[in-house]
């Protein structure tokens, strides 16, 4: 399996859990227009969780961009990387 | 808890889809911790919210956040702590950084919200001006009085627009300084200028306002984990988001304060709870208490004890012991901090612990909700917890040194005022449950109450007893006819309008004061009658002829003003079901009932309507 659908894997059990929606599903092409809830209040929540999932810490301005799933895995290989 | 929150969360879930939806409050209560992080906490408040409001019992609570920082992500953490605590919470966040606009338009959204507790939340850099360096100190104070005026001239607008409670957070101290460990040394210092904030922000509280000390919570929290700028930088979050769930927590038991919900008695175990060992077995020699490193922590846990009696909190011993043994350590032990007249329950036997407890409540005539219960012994906590899940049952950790940090964290007895009764209430609640023993003792209940040598008294409410009033008529729910709550403002009115009777009443007696127990306000009812708008008594006076003694009062109150009927009226709630034949018992006669269930007694004062006789002398208040 490629490191980016691991993370998307693990991004999807993510976003169920922060959007109570256990059917959700994700892929590169997910914007915040195709998840109800998902506006700039819970993008924050969103990463919030993200971090403490992947251990890792966003910068002010990474955590603001509200760029859709696949540049949220960039972000996340980019920095595991 | 060996579940992992994940695990168990989906075991709240369950009982949710089951519709079983107080056990799955209760279990959510016993998984929800307020250090967990924010992530859990958005799962928390995610499962609540798939339940009913209205099926989970809850007391409706409208909260308004307004402040200098982001406050949605609050929002979460606030409605589950406060819906564990009891409350159903409607939260109105003021627009984003509009303290000072939101607090001070009487006609802003705020106000018609009509909050019954509005927070204050700043932080640090809401401290404005700060002293320059190396100002004087005449000018530094300067500087932090007009940062408090700012604050108090907020507390002003919200009294003047309706009654909300204000709880005001202070400044949690940052973690930088410029002039480094001087800050904290001179008086211009920005640290010690914040510090001056804090403390004169405390000064200025007066009655319906008090400090939220976020400067401790963050200290609990770790300064270091409490501030991130990150977040500050993104979204104006001004703590982080892993510590929202303990600044909440702290903030729900502050509301349980102030709404008189804060718990009264805490109920100990002895064995391996207030010394190391078990007396039985063990003997006064042998059980560890002082002397060793062990040791010390009992008699630590015991001072800390000692010191919630000495401010109002009622301690009970509930033992699997036999009763000598059990009191043999108190009697004989040079180590014990705990007396026996510490004690206002002792139960020790072989009996369920629930069963105990709930002879313990009733011998002090409070609820089950009001008690803390505190056991070394899961198991035991365990069958309390499940048995009555309205007595607060803290997890305590296996090592003794730690159980004051336990019991401390769960912040159950937290207040918002400290008065005379306070301070006597441990030893009213011993002395009552004296006199039920003393009780048992006559066969005649009339010789019993001769034999209290009661005496009474009644003055209309003035400043001095006035918080004390309100706190009866907002504390009570049990011997309260109509359940009315009120602010020391409205009580104010009340007190200067000449046709409105305002009366207090106090009761001591051969065990000693009670203090003020009982009041009653009057309203003119058409051009003949007076009505009872409040009649609250506390429950520790009950069945003694206290409530004909009121009586009596009020029917020569409406003597007095020439009035020829006196209206009851009885407001049935969940909680004071204790006072529904109240009136009949007082010789009322019924008249009628509304549709809402509230019955109407009526009184006709005549001359040959003769004073009921309680056993209790009128003395000068």
């Amino acid at each position: 399996m490629s490191n980016r659908e691991e993370i998307r894997k693990r991004l999807q059990a993510i976003f169920q859990e922060v959007f109570d929606d256990d059917e959700l599903e994700i892929d590169d092409a997910t914007s915040a227009d195709d998840v109800d809830d998902w506006d700039s209040i819970m993008h924050i929540t969103l990463m919030v969780a993200v971090e403490k999932e992947f251990g890792m810490q966003f910068n002010a301005e990474e955590i603001g961009k509200l760029s859709g799933v696949g540049g949220l895995i960039d972000l996340i290989e980019q920095r595991a990387g | 808890m060996t579940d992992t929150p994940t695990k168990s969360i989906k075991a709240v879930k369950q009982l949710v889809a089951k519709a079983d939806y107080a056990e799955a409050l209760a279990a959510l209560r016993a998984l929800a911790r307020p250090e967990d992080d924010f992530t859990n906490q958005h799962k928390y408040f995610k499962v609540l919210e798939s339940m009913p409001r209205e099926s989970l019992g809850l007391r409706p609570l409208r909260i308004a956040l307004v402040g200098t920082s982001t406050t949605d992500y609050l929002c979460e953490p606030l409605r589950v702590r406060l819906a564990l605590d009891g409350f159903d919470a409607d939260i109105h966040q003021a627009e984003f950084n509009t303290l000072d606009q939101t607090l001070l338009d009487p006609a802003g959204a705020l106000y018609a919200f009509d909050p019954e507790i509005v927070w204050i939340v700043v932080n640090h850099r809401d401290v404005t001006p700060l002293p320059e360096p190396g100002a004087s100190a005449e000018e530094a104070e300067a500087c932090v009085r007009r940062a408090v005026e700012r604050f108090t001239g907020l507390w002003d607008a919200v009294a003047r627009n309706g009654s909300a409670y204000v709880i005001q957070s202070n400044a949690a101290l940052p973690l930088e300084r410029v002039y480094g460990n001087y800050e904290g040394v001179a008086a211009w210092g920005g640290i010690n200028a914040l510090r001056a904030f804090n403390l004169a922000l405390a000064r200025a509280c007066r009655p319906g306002v008090t400090v939220l000390d976020a400067d401790y919570v963050s200290a609990l929290h770790g300064k270091a984990a409490w501030f991130d700028e990150r977040y500050w930088n993104n979204s104006r979050n001004a703590c982080s988001f892993d510590a929202m769930g303990l600044l909440a927590h702290h903030f729900s038991r502050l509301v349980c304060g102030i709404k008189g919900l804060a718990r009264k008695c805490l109920v100990l175990d002895l064995d391996n709870t207030l010394w190391g060992g078990v007396i039985g077995d063990d003997g006064l020699a042998g059980i560890r208490l002082g002397g060793s490193a062990t040791g010390e922590a009992f008699v630590e846990f015991q001072r800390y004890c000692k010191r919630l009696r000495e401010r109002g909190v009622v301690l009970c011993v509930c033992s699997k012991n036999d009763e000598d043994n059990a009191r043999q350590p108190f009697l004989e032990h040079p180590d014990m901090v705990l007396r026996l007249e510490d004690i206002a329950v002792f139960v020790a036997n072989w009996e369920n612990k629930a069963d105990n407890i709930r002879h313990i409540a009733e011998t002090l005539e409070i609820g089950l909700d009001s008690l803390v219960f505190v056991d070394d012994n899961p198991v035991e906590r365990e069958l309390v917890a499940s048995m009555l899940p309205m007595v607060a049952v803290p997890e305590m950790p296996e090592d003794p040194a730690y159980f004051v940090r336990a019991l401390d964290r769960e912040r159950c007895f937290e207040t918002v005022a400290f008065s005379a009764e306070d301070r006597a209430r441990a030893d009213m609640y011993r002395n009552n449950a004296q006199r039920k023993s003393l009780q048992r003792q006559f066969t005649d209940i009339n010789e019993f109450l001769r034999d209290l040598g009661m005496r009474a008294a009644s003055a209309d409410f003035d400043d001095m007893s006035l918080p004390r009033v309100a706190q009866l008529i907002n504390k009570s729910n049990q011997f309260h006819l109509t359940t009315t709550r009120y602010t020391e403002a409205r009580l104010r009115d009340m007190m200067a309008d000449p046709a409105t009777v305002c009366r207090a009443f106090k009761l001591a007696d051969k065990f000693g004061d009670n203090g003020l127990i009982s009041l009653v306000i009057l309203k003119p009812h058409g051009d003949d009658a007076l009505i009872v708008d409040t009649f609250v008594m506390s429950c520790r006076v009950l069945s003694r002829g206290m409530e004909e003694f009121v009586h009596n009062e009020m029917v020569e109150a409406c003597r007095a003003m020439g009035r020829t009927r006196l209206i009851g009226e009885y407001r049935p709630t969940k909680k004071n079901r204790l006072v529904a034949d109240l009136y009949e018992r007082l010789g009322f006669a019924h008249t009628t009932t509304d549709a809402q269930g509230n019955a109407f007694w009526e009184l006709a004062i005549t001359d040959d309507l003769a004073p009921r006789t309680p056993f209790i002398e009128r003395t000068d208040w």
